[in-house]
């Protein structure tokens, strides 16, 4: 699948959202998209999977099968998860949607009205509704957003076998839920421009997929160097440096945007 | 798609906002057809009827695509494939609905509203009038649903407006400038309902055209 010089706006003369995003997946590719409120994530989301049309540039060879999470699950309509769940999977056609009801917890709540659920619980149902078709491109906006501990760390896995079967995941996260998978490609969205951060240190069978990733980075570097780093925001590369590990000290109220922001400029943080 | 249309019909009934567009409409049949109409004035009856029938047509089709909030209309068009499916179940079950409101109109009007036998082909304009109506009212509450008019003020505002634009053009020389409203209600008058009903539907598959493929358009830049 490949974005050439894919632009987005609202309006005709407005502001562009996104602008010259040229980007490559492969079969098998994790990408985490990152980067501050309103940067443009969920339009990046949007324009991959084909909700969003791009104003200029073009989108070609997505996967046929596209499985799209949103961030906030609309649950203000007349269905119980269940129903709900029955009437999406015959819009798929083939789809089995009591498996991944199963894996996530959901099983007790089938019978309950979506506008009864918890948060965590309604996020589960837009989690079940994307994985349940095999998706050969999957879109998770805000993925691990009000999961509970058990959702959380069995997300890693699922994401794991979608890309054994080659299929393409794309997840935005301000969570750093995806640290425990190896060899993900990372974007950084700043300014309406897309660029490729660090790959993380996978494991050594992921170097072949990483290897693919890394040169995705540097055939990128061209286009995203024009601008596109915020004044004042760290160059986002691990590289092939040896990591550093540095104690910074300050305020506790600003530790997360710290830590969020260190994420956002590629590096790995943890508080 | 028709999975996602019968998706989309569900929730307009559950969410009982069916109710909101049924409720009306009986009521306002109810009003027209209090008095039989007097012998020879049987296609006038259908043709009001049909006419009457658009603005409840064009709230029913607004409210059938408003049902779904605008999260879950990104989760359906992933779901069926693209976009353009998703308008088009849409437009579907906005269809559906009105097709089934227009009979019940029609129903209303052959057997409360007229006492005498009409000929099958007064029937049969009766019959085109009310889909012609049916896909009117999808046309106009597509235009004025959330997706392209997102302040219901406005919204409503259109929907009223664009109606009564509406006939107040088609009683102008320049009628054919939209769905001949006026124009059948005065064919039908006149007893010259059978006769120019070709014209009346021609220049009203025109317009119709135009409508849904304006629809289609704006869509593709609102999703």
């Amino acid at each position: 699948m490949q974005l050439s010089n894919v632009s987005f706006a609202y309006r005709r003369r407005g502001p562009s959202v996104l602008r010259d995003v040229a980007v490559r997946l492969a079969p098998g590719d994790v990408i985490e998209v990152v980067g501050a409120n309103g940067a443009g994530k969920s339009t990046l989301l949007r324009l991959l999977a084909g909700i969003t049309r791009p104003t200029g540039g073009s989108i070609v060879d997505r996967p046929s099968v596209v499985g799209f999470a949103p961030d906030r699950f609309p649950a203000d309509q007349p269905f119980t998860v269940a129903g709900y769940l029955t009437h999406l999977a015959r819009v798929r056609g083939t789809a089995s949607w009591e498996p991944w009801c199963a894996r996530l917890g959901l099983e007790p709540l089938l019978s309950v009205r979506l506008g009864e659920l918890s948060k965590g619980s309604a996020h589960k149902v837009g989690l079940v509704q994307a994985l349940m078709c095999a998706p050969g491109l999957l879109i998770l906006d805000e993925p691990f957003a009000g999961l509970d501990v058990t959702t959380r760390e069995a997300l890693p896995a699922i994401i794991a076998e979608v890309r054994a079967r080659s299929g393409i995941v794309v997840a935005s996260d301000h969570q750093g839920g995806l640290q425990d998978v190896p060899s993900v490609r990372r974007w950084s969205v700043v300014d309406g421009r897309v660029k490729e951060g660090s790959v993380k240190e996978g494991s050594a069978e992921e170097g072949s997929a990483e290897e693919g990733s890394a040169e995705e980075g540097s055939a990128e570097e061209g286009s995203a160097e024009e601008g596109s780093v915020k004044e004042g925001s760290a160059e986002p590369a691990m590289g092939n440096c040896a990591p550093a590990t540095v104690r910074v000290t300050l305020p506790a109220d600003k530790a997360d945007a710290f830590v969020a922001r260190m994420r956002e400029a590629g590096y790995e943080a943890e508080r | 798609m028709i999975a996602l249309t019968r998706f989309r019909l569900t929730a307009y009934v559950r969410s009982h906002r069916v109710y909101q567009a049924l409720l009306p409409i009986l009521i306002m049949l109810a009003i027209l057809h209090s008095n039989v109409a007097p012998a020879g004035k049987e296609a006038a009856v259908l043709a009001d009827s049909a006419a009457l029938m658009i603005p409840f047509l064009a709230w029913a089709a607004r409210s059938v695509l408003d049902t779904e909030p605008d999260g879950q209309r990104v989760i359906s068009a992933t779901s069926v494939g693209g976009p353009s499916r998703e308008v088009a179940a849409g437009l579907l079950a906005a269809l559906g609905a009105n097709v089934l409101f227009a009979a019940v109109a029609l129903a209303a009007a052959l057997v409360i509203g007229i006492a005498t036998p009409i000929t099958t082909a007064v029937l049969a304009a009766g019959v085109a009038l009310h889909l012609i109506a049916a896909l009117t009212g999808t046309a106009l509450g597509a235009l004025t649903s959330r997706a392209i008019l997102p302040s219901p003020a406005i919204s409503i505002m259109v929907l009223i407006l664009g109606y009564i634009v509406m006939l107040l053009v088609g009683r102008s020389s320049v009628y054919w400038l939209t769905v001949p409203v006026t124009g059948w209600m005065k064919a039908a008058n006149d007893n010259q309902l059978v006769e120019q009903l070709p014209l009346i539907a021609g220049i009203s598959v025109v317009w119709l055209a135009a409508a849904f493929a304006g629809y289609a358009q704006l869509r593709r830049t609102r999703p």
